[in-house]
């Protein structure tokens, strides 16, 4: 018995130390194959999402010229393909979220509110800051006024139209002088004369802000339950049964299509199929066409128009992506120094300008030589919007603008009342804010 | 080395090196986060600030969203998926559960018997039903996204049996479940089939020999002899076909999106416990919203593995 209970404690120990070889094996790895830096130089931890293989190269280049000035600080870059947020909430929960990182509007007031981000705006020099559009700042502001991220690029809400079938339908094309009236009549006249839908329209509650607030809506913002008022003010209210049933009476002729009714997954590839006329879409359409569709050439089968009027002025909606720092970061200084670097006017020409993926967030580059023709007009159009509303509702914008989206899409397709849609759409913003 | 002359030693230290790997990721991603996640369901937590004790108000006010998604059931479906996403979830999840896993069982049990048989090209076809198994669910969704389009080819060949009528398989709530049902039986079958195929290759010889001399026809032996030896494997697949059923997000993630498309009709448990957890930062929640799929699987599983009595019984 004692030689047997003698043998089993050796076993252990056996096993015991192989586990401890084992992990100090694995140590020794890391060790040898960690990011290692000399004492002087700095390393700050960069995470983004990719657009593609040509943006991650673009932006290696960026980091290896920012490097090569600044002998003194790395950039460890990680790119996060899959699930941004949701990783980053999870590294800033275990304490190991990156110095900078990518930060959507959308996401920017959660991340202030719970004090995650740096007011970088307090430390970075005016004339930096001042060159950016105002109102893609926005979003990026406290309750406390201060500047939180800075906007990298952006993109924008147009519409886009089919030249070719405006021609077939013969119908002047879109100007600057078009009101909602005037989409969906041309939509239904250009359905009649050439077959094709006129126009494609995505549920989305962000598509349909510009139309709340061209037709005297304010902008919206969620915040707390009291909030669902939103939808109580009598011009909200009227913008939203007002586009709703132009959409339903659309849809049963026809005019109107959802992109998955011409079997597409969203209104750029209904628009590049050339099943639909006229879509409002934003400015990733442009590469996405460009790539997808290289026969359907933008100038030549379509082009863009800025969006409808309404009865209070024309209103867009702009989608942003900031860049932030991390309110623990040790390394605010160097941080900030690789923001100006990358964000700045040649940064921006590399990594925006010249990628034609998005448009360039500082004011002045509109007028860049190398901005693709499409997205030069874009930024052309800018000044004749009366508000630039930038997607961020609150701290719950995700969620609530796919819930709002859900309840549009069931009224388009007639199976909720008016009523219906404004009590669903209020109590959707009460359960978010109510609940644990 | 005295511990390694032992022959007995040295098989169970072969046995502890073994399993050390999968044990400690098991142990780690499997035992703690399940019940890292039970106790979790007594929290309020955004994951950012402080983990708050709530007691039971997580599963109150789950009972109280499931108590309004069947009164809503009666008296405006329509609203279910705003207001009771939970109950939309399981309702369309059990719905699904009871197209899929019958229809699979039964058609793996066929493609099974198909494949038992001696017959030329039975290697050939054997490999083509348990292909599917092989590739990646969410390619066989985009692949099947493009069949069911109202111009696919799906529609292409039942438009004769419609008398022209094109179903809007993926953008029709009456449809999409069906859709994603047909998708999940299609990539499952084969898969279980082989299950079925090693269990009919153990089965004595002789009694079906007994039983020719008897004058049993082929039906007859299927139904007497074949499927009551089958029952442990029957059980076994039905079980497994149950817990990856109930549990299924890959297929509507793809084909319906995150809110379950059209109506909420492809909306399931999981994909609400992942907007609960990962859109409305709702871990508790969510965390209360798993114990109670784990109820369901657990107990929908134990009833019935004694139902189909998973032991044979002599």
């Amino acid at each position: 018995m004692r030689t047997s209970a003698i043998s089993r404690l050796a076993l252990v120990l056996v096993v015991v130390v192989i586990v401890v070889i084992i992990a100090a094996g694995a140590v020794a790895l890391y060790m040898q194959y960690r990011p290692t830096s000399p004492s002087n130089v700095v390393v700050i931890s960069f995470a983004g999402w990719s657009a593609g293989p040509t943006e991650m190269a673009n932006y290696q280049k960026i980091i290896n010229d920012f490097e090569a000035a600044n002998p003194n600080i790395k950039i460890d870059y990680e790119v996060i393909s899959q699930m941004f947020f949701e990783n980053l909430l999870a590294s800033f929960a275990a304490g190991k979220a990156p110095d900078v990182f990518y930060l959507d509007s959308s996401w920017a007031p959660v991340f202030i509110s719970q004090g995650l981000i740096y007011p970088i705006g307090d430390k970075l020099p005016s004339d930096f800051i001042n060159q950016f559009y105002p109102f893609l700042l926005q979003p990026f502001k406290g309750s406390d006024g201060k500047i939180y991220g800075i906007p990298k690029d952006w993109s924008v809400l147009s519409l886009f139209y089919n030249k070719d079938l405006f021609s077939q339908a013969n119908v002047p094309t879109p100007t600057s002088s078009w009101t909602w009236s005037d989409l969906f009549n041309y939509a239904k006249i250009i359905h009649d004369r050439t077959g094709v839908a006129g126009l494609v329209v995505q549920p989305d509650f962000n598509r349909w802000v510009p139309y709340i607030m061209s037709n005297g809506g304010p902008s919206p913002s969620f915040n707390s339950a009291s909030d669902a008022s939103y939808f109580d003010n009598s011009q909200v209210r009227n913008a939203i049964s007002d586009f709703i049933s132009k959409v339903q009476q659309g849809m049963n002729a026809s005019y109107v299509v959802l992109p998955a009714d011409v079997g597409a997954g969203w209104n750029g590839e209904a628009f590049g199929k050339q099943k639909a006329a006229m879509a409002i879409e934003g400015s990733w359409t442009i590469p996405y066409l460009n790539g997808t569709f290289p026969n359907f050439k933008y100038g030549v089968d379509w082009d863009i128009a800025p969006m409808p009027q309404g009865s209070s002025g024309r209103v867009t909606m702009a989608y942003t992506v900031a860049l932030a720092v991390n309110a623990h970061t040790q390394h605010l200084d160097e941080a900030l120094k690789f923001i100006e670097y990358v964000e700045g006017v040649t940064g921006q020409k590399t990594l925006v300008v010249g990628m034609g993926q998005t448009l360039p967030s500082i004011e002045s580059l509109s007028n860049d030589p190398n901005l693709w023709p499409s997205h030069a007009k874009e930024l052309s159009m800018v000044n004749s919007y009366s508000a630039v509303q930038v997607f961020s509702f609150g701290s719950k914008t995700g969620d609530l603008d796919s819930k709002f989206g859900q309840i549009f899409l069931s009224a388009f397709q007639g199976k909720l009342t008016t009523d219906q849609v404004f009590t669903e759409l209020k109590n959707a913003v009460s359960s978010e804010f109510s609940s644990s | 080395m005295a511990i390694l002359a032992s022959k007995k030693n040295i098989e169970r230290l072969t046995f502890i090196l073994l399993i050390i790997y999968p044990f400690t990721l098991n142990a780690f991603f499997g035992y703690f986060s399940a019940v890292f996640s039970f106790w979790l369901s007594f929290y309020s937590w955004d994951i950012l600030s402080p983990m708050k004790f709530v007691g039971l108000s997580n599963y109150y006010a789950l009972f109280q969203e499931l108590w309004r998604g069947l009164n809503l059931l009666f008296s405006d479906p329509n609203l279910l998926q705003f207001r009771a996403p939970f109950f939309n979830g399981l309702k369309n999840i059990l719905v699904y559960t009871a197209i899929v896993v019958p229809t699979q069982t039964f058609l793996a049990l066929m493609l099974a018997l198909m494949g038992n048989q001696k017959i030329r090209g039975s290697q050939f076809f054997k490999v083509a039903y348990f292909l599917p198994a092989t590739t990646c669910s969410v390619i066989i969704s985009l692949i099947f996204m493009w069949l069911f389009e109202k111009d696919g080819f799906i529609n292409f060949f039942i438009i004769p049996f419609t008398g022209g009528y094109r179903i809007n398989w993926l953008n029709d709530p009456t449809y999409l479940l069906t859709a994603i049902s047909l998708v999940a039986i299609w990539g499952t079958s084969g898969n279980f089939s082989v299950t079925f195929l090693s269990g009919l290759q153990t089965l004595p010889k002789e009694v079906y020999e007994a039983a020719k001399i008897d004058g049993a026809s082929s039906l007859n032996r299927l139904i007497h002899i074949t499927i009551p030896l089958l029952k442990p494997i029957i059980a076994y697949v039905v079980i497994m076909g149950l817990i990856g059923a109930l549990q299924m997000f890959d297929l509507s993630y793809v084909m319906a999106g995150s809110s379950g498309g059209v109506g909420g009709a492809g909306y399931t448990i999981t994909l609400d416990i992942y907007n609960t957890a990962f859109l409305q930062l709702r871990y508790g929640y969510a965390a209360a919203k798993s114990v109670i799929l784990f109820l369901l699987i657990f107990s929908l599983s134990y009833y019935v593995q004694n139902k189909l009595r998973y032991y044979r019984h002599e």
